[in-house]
């Protein structure tokens, strides 16, 4: 390469110099990622669309066969299984975020009301539990729930489920362990929109003889909606996806989503039918993010959302 | 009158789901203590679980697995996230978004599915070059691949929160960069530094699905111990380790609650 004779300038030197400095940063970091993740990632989604062969290994030639199984339709015609799992998976997402919401207001709210210097120690409380072990808590549920302890029993004597049947494992227990381990992160985002509320709007809702419900509905709900919103995000995605807790407490007929893809890297293996798994969930999180952050900015409360 | 009943239901709330809280961990302290073999009845105040817990050596090996992956792999991440901080900070007026949505992927990606890329990802580059046999490497591969954004992130608002002139006067004083970074960048965010090293640590000791997807036969964690454990057939045994990290995390609440009050003092 022959040089031109031209001259670099002290601008154009102070500007390789910077590039040099962003490169010599941000490098190694972004290759980290981009190799153990986005290459990963990429080759996953390449997975979904080969053949799966015989050792559940990915094959040659390109198909869609694996999104056809996800379908339901295998050898013997169509069966409805995978569907079921993935109705199950939007279910249990929708009742347990409904759940958490409905707990987490009145706590979110009873800690503001409380004296200031009790919060940060009551937040912890909501907190602490959270920092165990997802494993830990899961198997906290099954001790609790097995047949022979006294819930159990109780149900039992209720007529809610068959003798020596015990609560678990059952779809009750997973929504049971969904909202138990999705709450906090509910909670949270609630007590910082409580935290900044306006009270002077409940007031005059009050002192035009609004009835609590209408008060709460048209004075608290609105300015709330930004930490509901960001608590959604926080809650809903990741219990879509979730694997443990419906591992542990849901049995065969409480699988969602996340154990169907996972069980296709393991016993009954079949790649590509686990990565067009995984793409579906890929899809689903990003429209999840998509359209909260979609509402929040409609909404005027974006920021808070905004991932 | 109306104002009270409220009031009384809000406390009503608040003590029932703290119980809904605490519950499921009660039972496990208390059934670690079980001298039965049962998870249902107990019977006797008892230290025999804990006594055989400490002559198991998978358990020991879980845990001597569990620390060396935390500590090696928050090193890594606090290194390289560190670097992407400062540089996201000194070049904040560049187009970077790239860099941003690079940064936030791993954060956003499903657990199942970023430990199901990096598995099968290590196992087709095994099959290939022999290389990244799945055990310790590979975890601590994948765990600095989720503790890099969050290190980034810290080290990065921290940046941004210090005076721009500061950078200026630290020019004026250390002519080099070394002597620089030696005695002005590290020391002025060194509590940024703490605490990412410590939520990295903490994520990393927390971590399950992703761990269980990229460890190897010999590298089992104690969140992976526990649950193949589970999986086998419950024992008061499970018991007694989940209490022993019941308290660890007892303590770091109670730690975090001291540091709090000191802090606002």
């Amino acid at each position: 390469m022959s040089y031109s004779g031209a001259v670099p300038t002290a601008r154009s030197r102070a500007m390789v110099r910077e590039t040099r400095h962003l490169l010599f940063t941000v490098a190694p970091g972004a290759f980290w990622i981009f190799i153990f993740l986005v290459l990963p990632s990429a080759y996953l989604m390449g997975v979904a669309f080969m053949t799966n062969g015989p050792y559940g290994l990915p094959q040659m030639p390109l198909s869609l066969d694996a999104f056809e199984r996800l379908a339901g339709v295998g050898f013997l015609g169509w069966s409805p299984g995978n569907l079921y799992t993935l109705l199950r998976s939007l279910w249990q997402t929708l009742v347990s975020t409904v759940l958490v919401v409905i707990v987490a207001y009145p706590v979110a709210y009873y800690i503001t009301t409380c004296r200031e210097k009790w919060r940060p120690i009551l937040l912890l409380l909501v907190v602490v539990p959270s920092w165990t072990n997802q494993v830990i808590r899961a198997f906290g549920w099954m001790n609790l729930l097995a047949p022979g302890t006294p819930l159990s029993s109780l149900a039992e004597s209720l007529g809610l489920v068959a003798p020596n049947m015990g609560l678990y494992p059952s779809n009750l227990a997973v929504t049971l362990g969904l909202v138990y381990n999705f709450l906090p992160f509910m909670v949270l985002p609630l007590y910082a929109a409580f935290e900044k509320l306006d009270t002077a709007q409940v007031q005059a809702a009050q002192d035009l003889y609004a009835s609590p419900v209408r008060a709460f509905w048209h004075a608290v709900f609105p300015q709330t909606l930004p930490g509901l919103l960001a608590g959604t995000v926080l809650v809903a995605i990741p219990a879509f996806g979730m694997y443990v807790i419906p591992e542990l407490l849901g049995g065969g007929k409480g699988m969602m989503l996340g154990n169907l893809v996972a069980n296709q890297f393991a016993g009954s293996s079949n790649w590509p039918l686990g990565a067009a798994g995984a793409i579906l969930m890929l899809i689903a999180t990003f429209i999840g993010l998509f359209a909260m952050r979609r509402i929040g900015k409609r909404l005027g409360g974006g920021e808070e959302v905004v991932i | 009158m109306r104002k009270r009943t409220l009031a009384r239901g809000l406390a009503g709330i608040w003590w029932v789901t703290l119980f809904f809280l605490y519950a499921p961990l009660f039972v496990i302290v208390l059934f670690s203590f079980n001298s039965a073999n049962s998870t249902a009845v107990f019977e006797n105040f008892s230290l025999a679980w804990y006594r055989r817990l400490f002559g198991n050596e998978q358990i020991i090996n879980a845990f001597g697995n569990s620390l060396v992956l935390a500590v090696s792999s928050s090193i890594i991440a606090l290194v390289i996230g560190c670097l992407i901080g400062y540089g996201m900070y000194r070049h904040r007026h560049r187009k970077l978004g790239w860099l941003i949505v690079l940064i936030y992927l791993p954060i956003v990606l499903p657990d199942i599915v970023f430990g199901i890329s990096e598995m099968t990802f290590f196992v087709q580059i095994h099959d290939w070059t022999g290389l990244l046999q799945p055990g310790l490497g590979t975890m601590i591969i994948a765990h600095v691949t989720f503790q890099i954004p969050f290190v980034a992130l810290i080290v990065y608002s921290r940046f941004v929160g210090l005076d721009p002139t500061l950078f200026e006067a630290a020019k004026d004083l250390y002519a080099s960069p070394i002597k620089r970074v030696v005695h002005f960048m590290v020391p002025t965010i060194k509590p940024a530094l703490i605490s990412a090293f410590f939520l990295s640590f903490t994520l990393s000791i927390d971590d399950f699905v992703i761990s269980f997807f990229t460890a190897g036969p010999e590298s089992a964690t104690l969140p992976i111990y526990i649950w193949s454990a589970i999986k086998k057939g419950v024992t008061p045994e499970i018991n007694a380790i989940a209490t022993l990290m019941i308290g660890a995390v007892a303590m770091a609440a109670i730690f975090s609650m001291l540091f709090n009050r000191q802090g606002r003092r």
